[in-house]
């Protein structure tokens, strides 16, 4: 009864998470189509939505690698799990809070890696998968994007330079309406498979699912669903803040950098890599602005991310670790658990009251 | 070791996949809005064979550019 109990809010935890995901995401997947008037508002939202909801469903290469590759199912409880995504909510909580650029792919999985040591020990980390599925394609992949954004301005200005700009604007704005759908096809697929992931973790913890199987339907419903609603919930927001928030790029811009961000978080979610799709599209951003003028690239932001990067991981793991010893103390049924999920409630109340009093948050969090 | 740690293949073909797909899609869309261009300009000076050339490399492009996507997609689904 218990774990059942414990079972339904990891489950509801998780699902929640990813529309926070899609929520704090919006703007990384639209920003780039309605700045350069590829798109309005409304259209780019409910066209990212409806994408990030098939995304979802192409691939369960990232599923399996969250699943399988970080840590050992087989010493993994419902309750280590829940633990571990308190761990990522709080951190992403936190960052959203003071305005830090933080992922939520690394802060999941630094949740569940830090609330996994804290119950079994350093044993129940898969080493191999957390730094090579993990770590190292988290550095490349924001750097890859950043190099094949600057190289695909740097040629799109050879190839169109003599034109009249009417036309190359019109153009390219017509192929932002592509390259933003590829980009919100992406984000969809390599975000929601995490909390596909994450639940599938719990469903073989407990006993649920055997330890090779892949995601049930409508697991993988569940998380489109909620990743979809996120992000055409988060969209109505930043309608009201684009025009002051978004680096001012030319069509040409738009359309390297979305392309750039859309073939990095494809192709390293082929191959099962679980990417900060937040990093990955700052760092196409970039690649566009520097591609043009190195003076662009407001490389504060650069640096936020870099320091952002480097804390999430180590602090959502620290916040895991200190969730699951807080259940402990309550034993090991549902009481500590619904009493976290109180508090945690509470506190993400109070934060978005706050918040809402001080105004909206400087920058968004995401995948 | 450190190989099979670093899943250097995959790696490699993730680069790979990025930098072909990030800028030959790019780059074959550029091509697409220059045949437009040229079209428009050479029309207008009244130049009809090579208006039509550059028509036919601009379509050319991107019909290459709806296959490379189309392709991608292709690849992603068939795991």
């Amino acid at each position: 009864m218990d774990s059942d109990v414990i079972l339904v809010i990891v489950i509801a935890t998780a699902l929640a998470f990813d529309f926070t995901n899609g929520f704090h995401d919006t703007a990384n997947v639209v920003a780039t189509s309605i700045s350069t008037g590829a798109a309005r508002p409304q259209v780019a939202i409910g066209f990212a939505a409806l994408l990030n909801f098939v995304g979802a469903f192409i691939s369960i290469s990232v599923a399996a690698t969250v699943a399988k590759d970080v840590v050992d199912a087989e010493v993994i409880t419902p309750t280590i799990v829940f633990a571990g995504l308190i761990g990522a909510i709080a951190w992403n909580l936190i960052t959203w809070y003071f305005g830090l650029p933080s992922s939520s792919s690394h802060a999941l999985i630094g949740g569940v890696v830090g609330s996994a040591v804290a119950a079994v020990g350093f044993d129940a980390v898969i080493a191999e998968g957390l730094v090579g599925k993990v770590l190292i394609p988290a550095v490349v992949a924001p750097v890859l994007a950043f190099l094949v954004a600057g190289a695909a301005i740097g040629i799109s200005y050879r190839v169109v330079g003599r034109q009249r700009p009417g036309i190359v604007s019109r153009g390219y704005r017509y192929g932002q309406i592509v390259s933003g759908g590829l980009l919100a096809l992406a984000h969809g697929t390599n975000d929601a498979q995490k909390t596909m992931g994450i639940i599938t973790l719990a469903l073989i913890a407990s006993g649920e699912l055997g330890a090779d199987a892949d995601p049930p339907f409508w697991l993988i419903a569940s998380a489109a669903t909620a990743i979809a609603l996120g992000t055409y919930s988060g969209g109505w927001r930043i309608i009201k803040t684009t025009g002051t928030r978004i680096i001012k790029m030319d069509a040409a811009q738009g359309f390297s950098a979305q392309g750039a961000g859309a073939a990095v978080i494809l192709a390293s979610t082929h191959f099962g890599f679980p990417l900060s799709t937040t990093h990955v599209i700052n760092g196409g951003i970039m690649g566009a602005g520097a591609g043009k003028r190195l003076s662009a690239v407001r490389w504060g932001v650069a640096g936020n991310i870099f320091v952002a990067w480097l804390l999430t991981l180590p602090a959502a793991a620290t916040i895991g670790a200190l969730t699951y010893g807080f259940t402990r103390i309550f034993g090991t049924g549902a009481l500590g658990p619904i009493l976290v999920t109180l508090m945690a409630l509470s506190l993400v109340v109070a934060a978005f009251a706050r918040r809402a009093q001080r105004g909206a948050p400087v920058t968004a969090a995401g995948g | 070791m450190i190989a099979t740690i670093v899943h250097t293949d995959e790696l490699l073909q993730t680069v790979a996949a990025s930098v072909i797909a990030g800028i030959g899609v790019t780059f074959l869309f550029s091509l697409g809005i220059w045949g437009a261009g040229q079209f428009t300009e050479l029309s207008r000076s009244e130049r009809p064979v090579a208006a039509t050339a550059a028509a036919v490399v601009g379509a050319v492009a991107l019909l290459c550019v709806a296959a490379a996507v189309a392709t991608g997609i292709i690849v992603m689904t068939h795991k």
